[in-house]
């Protein structure tokens, strides 16, 4: 029997691995070339694309501490981070005291690329830290649906944005390029949980400065 | 007990690939988070780590999908032993070196809180795994498996399996 039909049996073979080979292959390229920054993307207000695309409070300033926070909008944790030093770093903001800059990051899934596109949107509106303190107040669990386009859209109102061109940002996705580029900055930055705090480039210490207002306030200030 | 040996090899390409097509469907979804597993492995420049964290789950898939199907047997076989080895080092110098991270073998991954981290089950997987791997690579004439049976091997009785 085997005699009989070998040619038959390798041809169904080779074009069987030719076919699982050539599929992935063709999607892998697409898939890698998407990690790419694009840099055509539209940008948001108060963005700077020398800042991985973070959203950028007090660019001006000389010879203060340069905070960067990548975060996630649906992670718990940067809830928690928020909840404890969200406070401290908008009175930094305000009072001029440092240069803080937002990197939203999107690897938990796509209901993290609508809530980075929306604040993105927030920021056009100059509402960016309002709308960033009411994503986090109303954070939904992981992936649950919760944080559709048209919910964003909404939850502008908790910050104060009633305008039509903000909701039409959300629906339409107008940062998503963005958003895509923030998350490739991020990959290059080896930022490999979230939250993660740079201060003047370097990160703060994990073991105890995140979540204790005091050696917070500690590390920025030693800058 | 040559009789069972295509039937263990069966076992053995179904569960080594089956566990690759697996992983490589988990991460395929997030591989933002692929990326960030491979490069908390602190092993990689973050580039390499970058392009390892797209590849990969395609890889695994590709490879799976293959042991599954049992096309080139052999060579997926030999393939997916190496990958598993280096996915033993990998885990092994993460733990050597203290680091906290999750192995994100199905998906996940990244750093995790100190003393959350587990090495021991990734890694015995991954050993159990290579072992499969290594038995397919010396006897890849397995039963239903897409691979001509050359003449040497072919049994008393018994079709070829396309």
């Amino acid at each position: 029997m085997a005699k009989q039909q070998p040619g038959k049996d390798n041809f169904t073979r080779n074009i069987v691995i030719a076919v699982v080979v050539g599929v992935l292959l063709i999607m892998l390229v697409p898939t890698l070339l998407s990690k790419q920054t694009d840099t055509s993307a539209k940008v948001p207000a108060s963005v700077s694309a020398d800042r991985g695309y973070g959203i950028v409070f007090n660019e001006e300033l000389t010879g203060v501490p340069v905070i960067e926070i990548y975060e996630d909008f649906q992670c718990p944790v940067c809830a928690q981070f928020e909840q404890l030093q969200g406070d401290y770093i908008e009175s930094l903001i305000t009072a001029k005291k440092a240069t803080v800059v937002y990197h939203t990051l999107s690897f938990l899934g796509p209901e993290s690329v609508n809530a980075a596109n929306a604040a993105a949107c927030s920021a056009d509106e100059g509402k960016f830290l309002g709308y960033h303190r009411a994503l986090y107040a109303n954070q939904p669990a992981e992936n649950t649906g919760v944080w559709s386009n048209d919910v964003l859209g909404i939850l502008g109102q908790a910050a104060g944005i009633t305008s039509k061109s903000f909701t039409s940002c959300v629906n339409n996705m107008n940062y998503e390029g963005w958003v895509s580029n923030a998350a490739a900055a991020g990959a290059k930055a080896n930022v490999n949980s979230t939250p993660t705090v740079f201060i003047n480039g370097k990160e703060i210490n994990r073991q105890n400065e995140y979540f204790n207002a005091d050696k917070f306030k500690a590390a920025v200030e030693r800058g | 007990m040559k009789k069972y040996l295509p039937w263990l090899g069966l076992v053995a390409r179904l569960t080594l690939g089956g566990t690759l097509i697996v992983a490589g469907y988990l991460k395929f979804d997030e591989l933002d988070k692929s990326q960030m597993a491979v490069r908390a492995y602190e092993l990689l420049p973050i580039p390499l780590a970058n392009f390892m964290g797209v590849f990969l789950p395609f890889f695994e898939l590709a490879v799976g999908i293959l042991l599954v199907l049992g096309a080139a047997t052999r060579i997926a076989a030999f393939v997916s032993g190496l990958l598993m080895f280096a996915f033993i080092i990998g885990i092994s110098q993460a733990w050597a070196r203290g680091l906290s991270i999750d192995c994100g073998c199905f998906g996940g991954g990244g750093q995790v809180a100190p003393g959350e981290a587990d090495y021991l089950t990734p890694l015995l997987r991954d050993t159990g795994l290579t072992l499969l791997a290594i038995y397919l690579t010396l006897f890849p004439h397995t039963k239903f498996g897409l691979d001509k049976k050359p003449k040497s091997v072919t049994e008393q009785g018994e079709g070829n399996n396309g």
